[in-house]
């Protein structure tokens, strides 16, 4: 088979990354760009490492991913093999007539437009409608630690939901509160409360326009400090930060280097800005220089002229796997290669580093060195929204081609109140030890968790300072009942499976706050420890 | 399983026939197949091979050569709508190593199935015609190919 792969391997797609005729062939090559995470992310991660030259005593935090054991990979597949199988005999049940429930009593209404087609929804219809309770369940309280689920059950197998009417106090492991500002009592909730009487609920304008008020300014330059550069701008929606921005500073005869598990966001964002896009192992520096050699040596592809500026996008944590990006190397090699770096901050801003400061806080580098640094408000500020912050000149240049200051609502007053005080309170400027106690608690409980779960033998994927802990779960039964298990025992988490991640890949991913203290996380464990031994999820 | 999704990954089903496991899977499948049809009284071995062969050919050719789009809402907005599953397969890169594997499972068969039939002239046609429904619509050459506008729409 490897002859046949090696001779095959003249036929090549120009806009791959190159292999090394010599090297090994593996199965992860130049094709399998989207696919084999896990295999890609063991080969990068493992192996050479750097040593960091910024903070040579610094302990590095141990980032693993597994590959997913044969045994559970193939019963994954069989599993979802047969739910397909069952799918079909279903959908011929239902043509004959012999098998009916609300889809095709919809069907038998002439009045009603079908809006999907009948092949695109047998996914949702036959597998994910079964199990959809574990999905979108609806709350009642802020979500902080705890959260009041509504209770709701369904008589016709998950195709309609009856609420009881009764409300279940759970602890919260889903939500994207890193540090507990997800609450609605305390000095943030009275500042934004203060604001809406002052300024109103919405801008309802443009920051062209006359969306631009004192507390923008007051936050642009706030958010400039905290960070760590000389200017900022903020916008109203985290993800149109991305897919609005990236098109204004990249353009034709631009090369825009992305890291493979990007969010959609920053996706959305290359497409529309005309720019090549060109694809690098996920966290694999050796991959990341492949491409940056090649892209230097050969120019553009068909002018071969040299490119118009190159930007490297990369994300500080990767909300799905729980790494962290190995930013000291990806700023070594922008230098070596005269590139750019864009750092997408959403889930690192406020989480990692001694004070919050995000991912080049954590590896000790100089966020002079990073030339655009991006984040959203929405994870660590119990807020909306996202900022990008860069020298004046790129600040100036996006305040006026920007397509979200041009043509989006600015950050609503009440929003923009809230982002300052916990960005004050994260600082310590407001005079207590809140921000930093906040930081360190946040540290610890993801590091006692992640412990604690590899102790009891759990298969855990990430980095061991980082918030997300994606627990693996593999078969979509598994999904279900880890789901359901808990809940039972008052506490909701959120599990993902195909196709949202890879087919074998399901997992559970927990989020970690500040405001979960050491006595939840213990009951957390214990439970999930139960479970666990009940699904027969250890290894 | 978020169905709607904000994620770079399009269309999984490019890349979830690389994932681990799927060939064991897949072998596993086949082999299942052909004890159940073994286990039947009413066949003999060398007709239990050859319809062990044809089933799987055939019921290949429909689920990667005839259906077409996907299963999901993908979020490439429907570029995909038009194209079947093996013309997905690694978003349309042709001598991959998935493919290699499905175009060979057939062929690996084919030669079982002969053997195991004593190369009886009559089974042989049958597994050659097989053969060539399995392994004929997987040439690079007809990628997107439609026969006379059959089974374009």
């Amino acid at each position: 088979m490897r002859i046949i792969i090696s001779a095959c391997s003249v036929v090549r797609d120009p806009r791959a990354t190159p292999k090394p005729l010599l090297q090994q062939s593996s199965w992860s090559s130049l094709w399998h760009l989207e696919a084999e995470t896990s295999e890609a992310m063991s080969n990068g991660s493992a192996g050479s490492r750097p040593p960091d030259m910024t903070n040579p005593g610094r302990p590095r935090a141990q980032e693993s991913f597994p590959e997913p054991p044969l045994m559970k990979a193939v019963f994954t597949h069989l599993s979802y093999g047969i739910l397909i199988l069952l799918g079909h005999v279903c959908d011929f049940l239902r043509k004959l007539g012999m098998k009916r429930d609300p889809y095709t009593e919809a069907l038998k209404n002439e009045d009603l437009f079908k809006m999907n087609l009948d092949f695109e929804m047998f996914f949702t219809r036959n597998i994910y409608r079964r199990i959809r309770d574990c999905w979108n369940r609806p709350i009642a309280s802020a979500p902080g630690a705890y959260t009041d689920l509504v209770d709701r059950v369904s008589d016709d197998c998950n195709w309609t939901f009856r609420y009881t009417g009764t409300k279940t106090n759970c602890l919260n492991l889903g939500s994207y509160n890193y540090l507990g500002f997800a609450e609605n009592t305390g000095p943030c909730a009275d500042a934004a409360y203060q604001s809406t009487l002052d300024y109103g609920a919405g801008t309802c304008s443009p920051a062209r326009e006359l969306g631009t008020l004192d507390v923008h300014k007051k936050l642009e330059a706030l958010v400039a400090r905290f960070v760590g550069k000389p200017a900022a701008l903020v916008f109203g929606m985290g993800f149109a930060t991305n897919s609005m921005n990236i098109p204004a500073l990249m353009g034709k005869g631009d090369l825009l280097i992305s890291d493979q598990l990007n969010h959609a966001s920053l996706v959305t964002g290359a497409k529309l800005s005309g720019a090549t896009v060109r694809v690098f192992k996920h966290n694999n520096m050796k991959s990341l220089e492949n491409v940056l050699r090649r892209a230097v040596t050969e120019g553009q592809p068909r002018r071969l002229r040299a490119w118009r500026k190159i930007l490297i996008v990369v994300e500080g944590v990767y909300s799905m796997e729980g790494s962290v990006c190995k930013l000291a190397e990806i700023v070594r090699l922008k230098k070596k290669y005269k590139a750019y770096v864009y750092l997408d901050e959403a889930h690192s801003i406020g989480a990692m580093g001694p004070t919050g400061r995000g991912v080049s806080e954590y590896w000790g580098v100089d966020p002079a060195d990073i030339d655009i640094m991006m984040g959203t408000f929405t994870k660590s500020f119990g807020a909306a929204g996202g900022y990008i912050a860069a020298n004046q000149d790129v600040i100036n240049y996006l305040r006026g081609a920007s397509h979200s200051t041009t043509y989006a609502a600015s950050v609503p007053a009440p929003v923009a109140q809230q982002i300052i005080t916990s960005m004050t309170i994260i600082m310590g400027d407001d005079g207590t030890k809140e921000g930093e106690k906040r930081v360190a608690q946040l540290l610890d409980n993801s590091r006692y968790f992640r412990q604690r779960l590899t102790e009891m033998n759990f298969i855990v994927y990430g980095n061991e300072d980082s918030p997300v802990v994606p627990i693996l779960l593999y078969e979509p039964g598994k999904v279900t009942s880890f789901s359901r298990e808990l809940l039972k025992k008052k506490i909701a988490v959120v599990v993902v499976g195909f196709p949202a991640t890879s087919i074998v890949e399901a997992r559970a991913r927990i989020c970690l706050s500040a405001s979960h203290t050491r006595d939840m996380l213990d009951y957390a464990l214990k439970e999930i420890n139960e479970v666990g031994d009940l699904l027969l999820l250890k290894k | 399983m978020q169905v709607m999704s904000a994620t770079a990954i399009t269309n999984p089903n490019a890349s979830w026939l690389n994932t681990r496991g799927m060939w064991l899977g897949y072998l596993t499948s086949v082999a299942i197949l052909h004890f159940i049809l073994l286990s039947v009284p009413l066949f003999s071995t060398a007709m239990a091979w050859t319809l062990t062969h044809v089933v799987h050919n055939v019921g290949m050719y429909i689920m990667f050569h005839h259906m077409k789009g996907t299963p999901y809402p993908t979020g490439d907005q429907g570029d995909v709508r038009r194209l079947t599953n093996w013309e997905q397969i690694d978003n349309g890169h042709q001598y991959t190593p998935t493919r290699i594997f499905l175009t060979s499972v057939p062929i690996f068969l084919f030669f079982l199935a002969s053997f195991y039939t004593f190369h009886d002239r009559a089974h042989v046609t049958v597994n050659l015609i097989a053969l060539a429904v399995g392994v004929i619509p997987k040439f690079p050459a007809l990628h997107k190919f439609r026969l006379y506008g059959i089974n374009r729409y």
